[in-house]
């Protein structure tokens, strides 16, 4: 009874358990909630988006199986949304799929396949191509939206038609770019630049850069200086061993060593706090992981560490899904690794599929950061304004652009 | 282009930015105060203006703040707008003889180049000379200063360096080590540098001057003149040249033979010579006597602008052919330079300046030649030559008057030594192509260049006592 009250009433607790158990939902609360079941709730990303307390965003799946024995339930009261277990519920907030999911770009392409709301992110991949796929060696975990074969490339017009879309309608507040693996020595970052800079000359926004390290540091440079203003370089496995069994692409055509030596690097040009790098908890012990994370933390790069959760199409179906009460120590350990290392927490914020480093801050049981003013103010849309115009600033400072003689 | 990412700590970016701003309120404030102090004795309320513009061009001239020839646009735009001079004649001082000469030059040049005749001239002479390391060495140096007689000097430091980079690389000289490299492509440097005073055509600094001088004086100088002035110090510093440059780095390689293959190489690949070749070298020689015999006469400005004319009328070179070579800016520069020159003459302010200056311990000609020399051979190694004869030849031309010196000695003073900027890879074009190599370092530059400066500003001045005057020219 204890442990159920300290997960329904602690935020981060709460998120990871609904990621991991889904919720139940009935029919009635569907209908009274406007929730449109035709608008993708499917798939690893494509659960329901909730606000818990603290605006901690979580993505519950409620369609897949597991989620029929969720100890969560979603109730409706007098048009407010909560969340029930075991008798004792707690207030959210359900944010229903955008509007602009039903539009599509003038080419005739839906929205929804180009963009995907995650929080408040806006997650594009204009190229769905990995070419891991095509040489069998590809992440055994990745059931994403990378594919050799049916993969797609959407214009920048595109991007630029869904982008402002998911602004107009209020939705987004960040652009997050990603791209699949390509024998290419720049990691991919020459494909998005016109992305990024089209986005840049149309928003004022900030865009987040998911890419393979490139072989060279200079495209490092290059990606901050065509508008980039945070890098993911995603390690996913921080165990030797077992990063070169689950990821033999990074492994043979990138190395665990230039990743470590590109994420180094990055910390160096990009601002504190903005370079990160996914590990991935359950598919390593929680010993690595947090190797893992006190490893990247002295480089300056912020672990983001999403949930292994298996779907039919995966080749790690084996893996069993960890407990809460496995991963907590992870996240608490994450919140002490960040703070020691005096990496800002602020820019990673508001994502629905993963826990934040902010948000591990729940696991310590200390939540005074949440009602700070600065915190406040970080969270608000002026905070947002502020971050983008110095991130801009800071940009103007730093670049410089020469002849190369 | 390359992207940089600046790392130093972000105040000290911010510190740096803020210098530019900071440099401009500045100016603009000692601008501002200049003018508004009360008119000192002797100096009218346009020689005051025309001074406070001085002192920011000059200012801006020596910190390349601003391109040399976005000041100069400046100072033309200035000059009737604080009322120095009338707006007519500000601006019609930009059709000054000697910028259209420039021009001409330029077009000249560019013709020469493109036609292939001055690399033809460079190869065929280094493999008829360059027999031995010493022949090869003299035949850099020597053919750089002779074709440095007939064009820009930098024209013939960038024509000639991928030739002498060709016969490093062949002969497997170490960069950065090897004597006989340093050595070649120092000659190459000092070759243009010490060839380009030596007529009007090394470069545009001379004609500048003589535009300066007629525009304050009304006195000409002219090509077979100035030639017959500055020739004598020009082969003495080119047999001192030579002597220091296999002084400062003797020989280390006995066997050349490799040279030899390269120029085989270029010789084959230049072919036959052909009509454009020749036609370009006829008009060539017709311009250069022209030059030399009837200058006075016909005018330097119009012979270069006819030549240049019968040059479009063979078809001997297209306008974007030319494009390329002619370098906009420095015409602009000039015609800037003129105009402020002319602004500080007439307005007084040139004369009141220099005997504020250096009027009561720069008691005699010989002094105010020397100590003029010497300034200009300084100041030359450290910002464009042009720059330098904007600045100091106003100043000096004032001076003159004061000791009943010809306006036209003090010019040779200030144009000769401009040009002979032999110490850093900032001082003049020739020498940063050398350093570019890699074969050089600024350091070796410096060392021998120091000394060759010193030697330099000596020669100079033993000639305008000694020689001088037996030209008729007395100090």
């Amino acid at each position: 009874m204890k442990k159920t009250k300290t997960y329904l009433h602690n935020p981060g607790y709460l998120k990871i358990d609904l990621m991991l158990c889904g919720i139940r939902l009935n029919e009635n609360a569907v209908k009274s909630l406007g929730i449109d079941l035709s608008t993708g709730y499917t798939g690893i990303t494509g659960g329901l988006d909730i606000i818990l307390p603290y605006k901690t965003w979580v993505n519950a799946p409620f369609l897949e199986d597991f989620a029929k024995n969720s100890p969560y339930e979603l109730i409706q009261k007098d048009g407010k949304a909560f969340i029930k277990r075991e008798g004792e519920s707690v207030k959210v907030k359900i944010i229903p799929k955008p509007d602009f999911y039903k539009l599509k770009t003038t080419t005739g392409i839906p929205l929804s396949k180009i963009g995907n709301m995650h929080g408040s992110y806006v997650a594009i991949t204009p190229d769905t191509r990995c070419e891991f796929f095509n040489m069998n060696i590809e992440c055994r975990y990745c059931a994403g939206n990378f594919n050799s074969k049916g993969g797609v490339v959407y214009s920048v017009e595109e991007v630029l038609e869904t982008v402002e879309a998911a602004y107009k309608e209020g939705k987004a507040e960040i652009v997050y770019l990603s791209i699949g693996f390509s024998e290419t020595p720049d990691g991919g970052i020459e494909f998005l630049k016109p992305y990024i800079k089209a986005i840049k000359k149309h928003f004022n926004t900030i865009v987040a850069v998911e890419a393979l390290p490139p072989k060279e540091n200079k495209f490092i440079d290059e990606t901050y200086a065509v508008g980039a203003d945070s890098v993911l370089y995603n390690m996913e496995i921080f165990d030797e061993k077992l990063f070169k069994e689950i990821c033999p692409g990074r492994d043979e055509l990138i190395g665990r060593n230039r990743y470590i030596n590109a994420l180094k690097y990055a910390a160096k040009v990009f601002p504190n706090g903005t370079v990160a790098s996914n590990l991935i908890v359950g598919l390593e012990p929680a010993e690595s992981t947090m190797r893992g994370i006190d490893f990247l933390t002295d480089l300056g790069v912020v672990p983001i560490l999403p949930i292994y959760r298996p779907v039919s199409s995966v080749k790690l179906l084996s893996y069993k899904i960890p407990s809460l009460d496995e991963i907590a120590p992870v996240y608490k350990h994450l919140y002490h690794a960040v703070k020691k290392n005096r990496i800002n927490m602020n820019w990673v914020r508001d994502i629905s599929v993963i826990t934040t480093p902010i948000e591990a801050m729940f696991f310590t049981g200390d939540m005074s950061r949440f009602k700070t003013m600065m915190h406040k103010f970080y969270k608000s849309k002026l905070g947002l304004k502020t971050v983008w115009g110095l991130s801009t600033l800071r940009r103007k400072l730093r670049v410089r652009e020469v002849g190369e003689g | 282009m390359k992207v940089i990412i600046d790392r130093r700590p972000i105040w000290v970016i911010v510190l740096v930015r803020s210098l530019r701003p900071i440099f401009f309120l500045a100016l603009g404030f000692i601008f501002w105060y200049l003018i508004n102090i009360p008119t000192p004795s002797g100096l009218t309320i346009q020689g005051q203006r025309a001074l406070a513009l001085f002192v920011v061009c000059l200012i801006l001239w020596v910190t390349d703040a601003l391109p040399l020839a976005i000041t100069s646009l400046m100072a033309i735009v200035m000059v009737p707008l604080l009322g120095v001079m009338d707006k007519k004649a500000a601006y019609a001082l930009f059709g000054n003889e000697a910028v259209f000469f420039i021009l001409g030059a330029f077009i000249l040049s560019a013709a020469v180049m493109h036609s292939g005749l001055a690399s033809r001239i460079a190869v065929l002479i280094m493999d008829r000379f360059g027999n031995t390391p010493k022949g090869l060495l003299a035949s850099i140096f020597l053919l750089a200063a002779v074709l440095s007689f007939f064009m820009s000097e930098h024209a013939v430091a960038a024509m000639l360096f991928p030739i002498v980079l060709e016969i490093a690389k062949g002969l497997n000289l170490k960069p950065g080590k090897s004597n006989y490299a340093k050595s070649l492509f120092l000659a190459l440097a000092w070759g243009c540098v010490i060839g380009g005073v030596a007529t009007f055509l090394g470069g545009a600094r001379v004609p500048l001057a003589a535009g300066m001088l007629k525009e304050a004086t009304g006195i000409t100088i002219g090509f077979f003149e100035y030639t017959m002035v500055v020739f004598p110090t020009v082969v003495i510093l080119l047999f001192i040249g030579y002597i220091g440059l296999t002084r400062f780095f003797p020989q280390d390689i006995q066997d050349i033979h490799l040279a030899k293959d390269v120029f085989a190489r270029k010789i084959k690949g230049l072919g036959k010579m052909g009509y454009t070749e020749y036609a370009v070298g006829i008009l060539m020689l017709i311009t250069i006597s022209s030059w030399l015999l009837f200058s006075r006469m016909a005018g330097i400005a119009n012979i270069a602008i006819i030549a240049v004319v019968a040059l479009f009328v063979l078809k001997l070179v297209r306008w974007k052919d030319i494009e390329e070579y002619v370098n906009w800016g420095i015409i602009l520069m000039y015609g800037g330079a003129i105009t402020l020159g002319a602004a500080m003459e007439k307005s007084g302010a040139a004369a009141w300046l220099a005997n504020t200056v250096i009027g009561d311990w720069a008691n005699s000609p010989v002094l105010v030649i020397a100590v003029f020399s010497l300034l200009t051979i300084l100041l030359t190694e450290g910002m464009s030559n042009a720059a330098v004869i904007a600045i100091l030849l106003p100043v000096s031309i004032g001076m003159a008057g004061r000791f009943n010196l010809d306006p036209q000695i003090i010019t040779y003073a200030i144009a000769i030594p401009a040009g002979l900027a032999f110490c850093f890879p900032m001082s003049t074009p020739a020498n940063a192509i050398a350093v570019s190599s890699g074969y050089i370092t600024a350091r070796d530059m410096a060392k021998a260049g120091i000394v060759m400066m010193i030697t330099a500003w000596i020669v100079f001045n033993i000639m305008a006592k000694v020689y001088w005057p037996i030209l008729g020219i007395k100090i």
